[in-house]
């Protein structure tokens, strides 16, 4: 059964916000002239959300919910939502009705100009300045200059995406709020639209500052794959440079001074620079190897990007 | 196999400890007879155990099992997986081939897997000597806090679980202690339940050191494959941004004393530990890399969610 439209929500331990985000939705789509389903994706809630889901879906068949055998985070959930839809475009949203239904005609008639993902944008973003805010903005500011996507807004969950490109995107760890930076490497064309933003109603906002050092690494990775993934040794060799100039320095300096005595200590440190370049060089060899049997190729993305332009 | 399809495969794994093979026979039958469903029995024996085997050939006159002979010492996984392929039924209860538990709690063990995936068997009260007893409760201790599991008896070998769980997860080396973790992490449900310890089972055992350090690594693998194993790079990143950090700081002290305030810097020993703890931070964030590389090129094959059901 294909739709036109498919709208994926993760629920997490949500049994008050789950009936009024369904009626909102609804309200929200049905004027829209298109065939739709929603998704429910219970993250392995340990109150009543099942329970209100399914008295939902008793009534709608166009509501589907998929339920989780425990707990498993919030880009699982949206990786399930994704693999499960049939929809032609996707769109995923908070279950913590902060993000608006209303939004998602917008969304869909920027999606209409010939983009591939359209992000949502909380401009008045109605959360704690400075647990909340403030992070996410120096978090989004670094995002957008290491990947090169300048999104305001990363963690905003309301976007919109095509189907044929969203689908062949690894979605894994928590790498939700970097798909935008992922699916550049296909090419794809990528805008963000102001949505809007309420503030929570009911239950507690499940996240903190600790967050901050999973973003950085998260950043990292999301660096390495995409700058270099489809030549790891390049990146290696290129810290290996590095590294190795350090050390031809020392070298160079500890030879000079070997008649006071002073330069073997020097010769020392050259030495460990250099084996740390040789380790690196030998550990890129590894990451092409890896990359070279893996079966995740760059070429796929290539290929998404052909195939949204073969589209009528 | 007579008789077609049984409803549950009793696995007797015989491994270096056993109990008089005829005595535990009988027993485990005359509980298994009592939990009143169809049921093949399969030996393991992992390696050459000739009295063992004898004793197990004549029982066979009388009584109908299978049993499996491994050409060398493999390891309980391997035994294990050998006798998998070998059941025929849904649901898998394994025993060890001595008196660990009471034969009568059998029954107990096999109606508690109706509406769960596995059933662990905790001895409870324990009626270890003192020594025994708390060092398994200080190794179960560590093992809940690496997962949320409710687990208190790792060391009991009497379980039981469906074809499904053993399908999904991988039983290798020598994780089968900590099977039900990884079982549980899979997103199956794990339960336990309270048995009578057998009395020949309570008698003071002393580990050699060797044993407590492939514990203690075994444990450390667990860990790993729990908490990180989708990515490493935090993992990693964490030390190995620590070292560099410190030898960073270390480096740019000493070297700028020797720029700018002319400290000689040959005969200050700080300079090769900087140097050292750059080294060793640089490669262990590559090697954090290296897994991330590993991880995306398999993304696809890695589904991280398990769906319990669909409504709809």
């Amino acid at each position: 059964m294909s739709v036109q439209l498919s709208i994926i929500v993760p629920l997490y331990n949500e049994e008050d916000s789950v009936a009024p985000l369904y009626h909102s939705i609804v309200k929200s789509v049905d004027r829209l002239d298109t065939d739709y389903e929603i998704l429910f994706v219970d993250d392995g809630s340990t109150d009543n959300t099942v329970a209100e889901a399914q008295k939902l879906a008793a009534r709608d068949a166009r509501l589907r919910v998929i339920i989780f055998c425990r707990n498993y985070g919030q880009t699982p959930a949206m990786a399930a939502g994704i693999d499960y839809a049939n929809g032609d475009v996707l769109v995923t949203m908070d279950g913590d009705l902060q993000n608006d239904p209303d939004d998602i005609p917008s969304l869909l008639e920027k999606m209409g100009e010939g983009y591939d993902i359209v992000v949502g944008w909380r401009h008045k973003r109605q959360d704690k300045l400075i647990t909340r805010k403030i992070p996410s903005r120096i978090a989004n500011r670094l995002i957008g200059w290491i990947t090169g996507v300048p999104i305001r807004d990363n963690g905003c969950s309301l976007k919109a995406y095509k189907a044929s490109v969203i689908k062949n995107i690894p979605l894994y760890s928590e790498m939700h709020r970097f798909i935008p930076a992922m699916a550049s490497l296909a090419g794809s064309r990528i805008a963000e639209i102001k949505v809007k933003h309420h503030a929570r109603q009911f239950g507690e906002s499940t996240y903190g500052l600790s967050r901050i050092y999973k973003v950085l690494m998260d950043l990292i990775t999301i660096k390495t794959i995409l700058s270099f993934i489809s030549h790891p040794i390049r990146m290696f060799a290129l810290a290996a440079g590095v590294i190795m100039v350090i050390g031809m320095t020392a070298l160079v300096a500890g030879v000079f001074q070997l008649a006071s005595g002073s330069g073997f200590v020097y010769i020392s440190v050259a030495l460990l620079y250099m084996s740390l370049a040789i380790a690196l060089m030998s550990l890129g060899v590894i990451g092409e190897l890896v990359y070279r049997t893996g079966n995740m190729r760059i070429e796929h993305f290539a290929r998404i990007k052909s195939n949204v332009q073969d589209a009528p | 196999m007579k008789g077609g399809k049984k409803e549950l495969s009793v696995i007797i794994t015989v491994t270096e400890r056993y109990d008089p093979v005829r005595d535990v026979f009988y027993f485990y039958k005359q509980g298994l007879e009592a939990a009143g469903k169809s049921y093949e029995i399969i030996y393991v024996l992992d390696g050459s155990y000739p009295d063992v085997l004898s004793e197990l050939e004549k029982i066979q006159e009388s009584e109908q099992f299978t049993i499996i002979t491994l050409a060398k010492k493999f390891g309980e996984a391997t035994a294990l997986n050998a006798a998998f392929s070998v059941a025929t039924s849904d649901i898998i209860l394994t025993l060890p081939a001595y008196l660990q538990t009471d034969a009568r709690d059998i029954p107990a063990l096999v109606n508690a897997i109706d509406g769960c995936d596995m059933v662990m068997a905790r001895r409870y009260p324990r009626k270890d000597s003192f020594f025994n007893g708390l060092q398994s409760r200080v190794f179960n201790s560590l093992l809940r806090s690496i997962s949320d599991l409710e687990i208190h008896d790792a060391g009991c070998s009497a379980r039981i679980f469906r074809r499904q769980v053993v399908d999904e997860v991988p039983l290798y080396g020598d994780l089968h202690r900590f099977y039900p973790v990884l079982v549980y992490q899979y997103g199956f449900h794990v339960t336990e339940i309270k048995v009578t310890q057998n009395e020949s089972d309570a008698f003071r055992r002393v580990y050699a050191p060797g044993i407590y350090m492939r514990r203690l690594l075994d444990l450390l693998t667990v860990f790993f494959l729990v908490k990180f194993t989708k990515k490493p790079l935090r993992f990693f990143g964490l030390i190995g941004t620590v070292l560099a950090g410190i030898g960073t700081i270390i480096t740019t002290v000493l070297v700028s004393e020797r720029l700018f305030f002319d400290v000689a810097l040959a005969n200050r020993p700080a300079l090769i530990m900087g140097s050292l703890l750059i080294v060793l931070g640089v490669q262990i964030i590559a090697i954090g890399l290296i897994g991330e590389i590993i991880i995306f090129t398999h993304a696809k094959d890695l589904k991280e969610y398990k769906v319990d059901r669909i409504i709809n």
